[in-house]
């Protein structure tokens, strides 16, 4: 029986109870055995990207010392914060390490969800039911870190009653970016406003992704224009009857 | 513009950009990068190309000394002169000097980087000798006063209405609203200007280390006429424009038009080695090159920033950045904008100036997906944002006191996990307050930058109870 | 004599560099710097003259007899006055000059003063290669070959032959680094063009223009028959 480690991140911790709540349903039906490190907080990310490496190095050892005593894999909703461990906790410790070995060790096992159902679980139909047009939004560490391309698509195309419809600029950043929302509000918004514009022109009534900050954002300018497109993160969607 | 600027506030700028240019610019990008992609799918080794481009720009910069050296050697032998200039103000006056030797009145001008870097139409106004872009956009640009918003097409941001005016203004004839026409009047001055003028100034796209030659690529044929009709050639050209042979220039070639404007060449590519050697033929008599460091060899110090010393200046990673195409080129406050932009100025200008840059981007890599000699701009973005943060061995942190004291007190508490864990308890309670229906539509600093665009989510936090309750079962 | 710049990057590049060598980092020697295989002369022509015509340039196949007429329909159309061209063999056995003078068209020589020249109508070269991936010219520049006739007329006109096809850049280069006495390889001319199309520009609203600085019309006729006696 596969074992699993939550890695809910600290957005999905905040905002995405229900998300985490049927991505915990949803691998345990797949006969995936879970624990819940408690201890987690934040990958150390945030801290990373905006140049506060001693501070994320400190964030991450929190992380290394929740996860680091299973040989569980791990999984989480996000490819950004999937990307951070797989990708950088390796370049924050000095090569030849006891932590640096033990990063390394993290990374090789952390997946994000997605990838972890088709590419470790080999599974692709969940059995989920969703009679909508729906529309996906390529979240950029998701796409270019972790190089998955098709593995939400393929997910989606098991879904029964969904009919999926392509999104111009699939690829086009939303304006998330993190700390980039509160630094440049404004270069953000029309960044976010062009996603929408995109949105609104595929003729979807659902768009989803596989990132709870790209989610937020994008949620977050429909519900500000009064759309009733509904912006759903892929795990919500999956669990669909 | 040609300025160097004493400090760049991106965020001030994007506070208040005037709507036109986001869309001008957006159709250029949109324009170049649809292009672009179509000459890649056409040339099945392309993946290929932009690693081999890369491995020769790396090699080239670890062993700059060496082949500038030959350069050198080539130059002088073919009867060209080499000036070496460390800094702008070197580079100015050594251009002035050899302009007021040939008692120059008239330089016209071919689009040239290294030129605006050193502010050098500002330097030759002032000692009294006109000094004219030739490019279109450079022309139109120099006349209506403004910068480049777009590294390929300068003056993207003026509709053909406006530069009608700006031509009709301060060139006292009835200029139509007319591509068409506007080029052919712009034609008919400057090629009485290229005739006249006493010294052709240019910059180079490369500069062969094996023979001494300098490359040039154009599409409107200035860059021509500036390094024929004068007897006099001066161009002004970044140490880091060097690479070793012809051989590997092929690459390059096969790379820069492509991801450029996606044409498979541009129109014109020149070779020039030394001063014309036939008599009877044209082209200038005297060729003088202008090596430029200006801070360059410094940056050579830091491994992992130097690698932006591979840029071709293609463009290509403008035409994709999600940032630039909704802020245009001004935002960047110096000659090179979009992400190259954000990594060459911090560099080059030094963190004091230009610590917003780095920070101008999502990292959302799409950047580094095109560029033809795989610079990996986010690493470098984030390189970058650790000076400015904590600051490193080339520069000390320049981030603003609260924000650097914010960052630490949020790490530690995301480093504790109790103190992370107790606040969780409390901020949905506290946010609460400021939540109706499940969102949150103006949230306390520093969250209300967020939501002056679009709502917040309310803190749910419920997952680790229901987890708690589920497994207690 | 001290070169603060080259001292100050070698400061920057540090003292444990490996010593240079010329080839390291870039492996061996890729394969794509070997030129492309063409199929036959005649494919090699006709994407040649396709890339030319996707340029916007008019190219045609032409032989030695129909020049004259060539030239005739060209001056006509395009109210040719003056032209200048390269003092070549080929154009010498072509007739070109004498064809021009009895459609009464004004010839200036290509060593003329440039404000003369600047008001030519016609242009005429050779090239030294003709590239077919893209449809480019490749001259060169001499007493005899100057280089402003391809660029102040507002018409150019090359006459070009099989013979200048090459692959690709690679073999272009090759052969232009290896001119000169062996002695002074690798050694190069002063100058060197490639024309691909004739000049254009998109700086005003991305509305593509030709003939910004450069000529605004590009014809190229490429001779394919009865004039195998005079290739060397
Ligand atoms: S960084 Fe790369 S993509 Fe951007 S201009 Fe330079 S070479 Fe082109």
């Amino acid at each position: 029986m596969p074992k699993a480690q939550l890695f809910i991140t600290c957005l999905g911790d905040q905002f995405y109870t229900k998300t985490l709540q049927n991505m915990t349903v949803l691998l345990e039906r797949l006969g995936v055995e879970l624990t819940f490190p408690h201890e987690q907080t934040c990958c150390g990310q945030p801290h990373f990207n905006n140049g506060f490496e001693s501070q994320a190095r400190e964030v991450a050892r929190n992380f290394l010392r929740a996860f680091g005593r299973s040989d569980a894999s791990i999984i989480g909703p996000s490819g950004s914060c999937v990307s951070m461990v797989k990708h950088h906790y390796p370049e924050l410790f000095p090569a030849g390490t006891p932590e640096h070995a033990l990063a390394a060790e993290i990374a090789s096992r952390t997946f994000e969800f997605t990838e972890y159902l088709v590419n470790v679980l080999k599974v692709t139909d969940v059995g989920a039911v969703y009679p909508h047009k729906v529309t996906y939004h390529a979240s950029c560490h998701y796409l270019r870190e972790l190089g998955l391309k098709t593995e939400a698509k393929t997910l989606l195309n098991a879904v029964k009653g969904l009919e999926f419809v392509p999104l111009n600029e699939e690829e086009t950043c939303c304006g998330f970016g993190g700390a980039f929302t509160v630094t440049y509000p404004e270069v953000s918004r029309s960044m976010m406003e062009n996603k929408l514009k995109n949105i609104l022109a595929s003729g979807a009534d659902t768009v989803v992704m596989c990132e709870p900050g790209c989610l937020m954002n994008v949620a977050g300018g429909l519900h500000k224009t009064g759309s009733n497109i509904r912006a759903m993160h892929i795990i919500d969607l999956l669990s669909s009857k | 513009m040609s300025e160097t600027p004493t400090y760049i506030g991106f965020e001030a700028y994007t506070g208040h950009i005037p709507p036109s240019i986001p869309s001008a610019v957006q159709q250029a990008t949109a324009r170049f990068a649809v292009g672009r992609a179509a000459r890649v799918s056409e040339l099945p080794q392309f993946e290929q190309l932009r690693q081999i481009a890369s491995d020769i720009r790396l090699h080239t910069i670890e062993n700059m000394d060496t082949y500038l050296l030959r350069f050198e050697e080539k130059v002088t032998a073919a009867g060209g002169h080499v000036h070496w200039a460390a800094t702008a103000e070197d580079a100015r006056q050594i251009v002035l000097q050899i302009a007021r030797e040939h008692n120059v009145k008239l330089a016209v001008k071919s689009k040239s980087m290294a030129t605006e870097e050193i502010g050098l139409n500002h330097a030759l106004e002032t000692a009294g000798i006109e000094a004219l872009e030739t490019d279109l956009g450079e022309y139109i640009i120099q006349l209506a006063g403004t910068g480049p918003s777009h590294i390929i097409v300068p003056a993207i941001h003026l509709k053909k209405e406006e530069i009608a005016a700006i031509f009709s203004e301060k060139l006292g004839i009835d200029a139509p609203a007319d591509p068409i026409e506007l080029t052919r009047i712009a034609r008919e001055i400057l090629r009485e200007k290229f005739l006249n003028a006493e010294m052709g100034v240019s910059g180079a796209n490369f500069l062969i280390a094996e023979t001494g030659t300098l490359v040039m690529v154009t599409n409107e044929g200035n860059g021509r006429m500036c390094t024929t009709m004068p007897d006099l050639h001066v161009a002004v050209v970044g140490i880091d424009k060097i690479i070793p042979d012809w051989e590997s220039l092929t690459v390059f070639l096969k790379l820069l038009a492509r991801s450029a404007t996606g044409q498979k060449l541009s129109t014109y590519t020149q070779f020039i080695t030394g001063p014309r050697r036939a008599e009877g033929e044209f082209g200038p008599k005297e060729f003088h090159i202008v090596l430029l460091d200006n801070g360059r060899s410094d940056v050579l110090k830091d491994p992992i920033g130097r690698e932006v010393f591979k840029c071709i200046r293609c463009g290509a990673c403008a035409n994709v950045c999600p940032v630039y195409k909704n802020v245009g080129g001004f935002a960047y406050g110096w000659f090179i904008s979009g992400p190259i932009g954000a990594i060459f100025a911090p560099q080059m200008l030094g963190t004091p100036t230009a610590r917003e840059l780095p920070y101008a981007s999502t990292l959302c890599g799409a950047c580094a997906d095109v560029c033809p000699v795989k610079i990996p701009i986010p690493t470098i973005l984030r390189h970058l944002r650790r000076r400015v943060a904590e600051g490193d061995q080339i520069a000390a942190s320049t981030m603003p006191a609260p924000i650097a004291a914010a960052a630490k007190l949020s790490a530690l508490a995301l480093a504790q996990n109790w103190i992370y864990r107790f606040g969780a308890r409390i901020l949905p309670p506290v946010m609460a307050l400021f939540t109706r229906d499940s969102w949150i539509s103006s949230a306390p600093y520093p969250l209300n930058r967020w939501t002056k665009s679009r709502p917040l989510l309310a803190f749910t936090a419920g997952f680790r109870s229901w987890w708690k309750n589920r497994n207690a079962k | 004599m001290t070169n603060p710049v080259i001292e100050n990057i070698r400061r920057s590049l540090g003292g444990q560099r490996p010593p240079y060598n010329p080839r390291r980092g870039l492996g061996p020697r890729p394969a794509i710097y070997e030129s492309r295989r063409p199929e036959s002369v005649d494919s090699e022509i006709e994407q040649f003259l396709d890339e030319v015509r996707k340029l916007s340039g008019v190219a045609e196949k032409l032989s030695a007899d129909s020049v004259s007429d060539a030239l005739k329909a060209l001056v006509a159309k395009n109210g040719i006055r003056k032209a200048t061209l390269w003092h070549t063999p080929l154009f010498e056995q072509l007739g070109i000059e004498n064809t021009l003078r009895s459609l009464a068209v004004d010839i200036i020589s290509p060593n003329a003063d440039k404000h003369e020249m600047a008001h030519c109508d016609l242009g005429i070269t050779e090239a030294e290669y003709i590239l077919p991936e893209t449809g480019t010219l490749v001259l060169a520049s001499s007493a005899e070959k100057p280089r402003a006739v391809s660029l102040l007329p507002r018409l150019h006109l090359a006459i070009v032959r099989p013979e200048m096809l090459r692959p690709d850049l690679h073999q272009v280069f090759a052969e232009h680094i290896g001119r000169g006495e062996a002695s002074l390889r690798p050694y190069t001319p002063d100058y060197l063009v490639f024309i691909t199309g004739p000049s254009r520009t998109a700086d005003i609203e991305l509305t593509v223009t030709l003939g910004v600085h450069g000529p605004k019309n590009l014809h190229v006729w490429i001779m394919v028959k009865n004039l195998t006696v005079a290739f060397d």
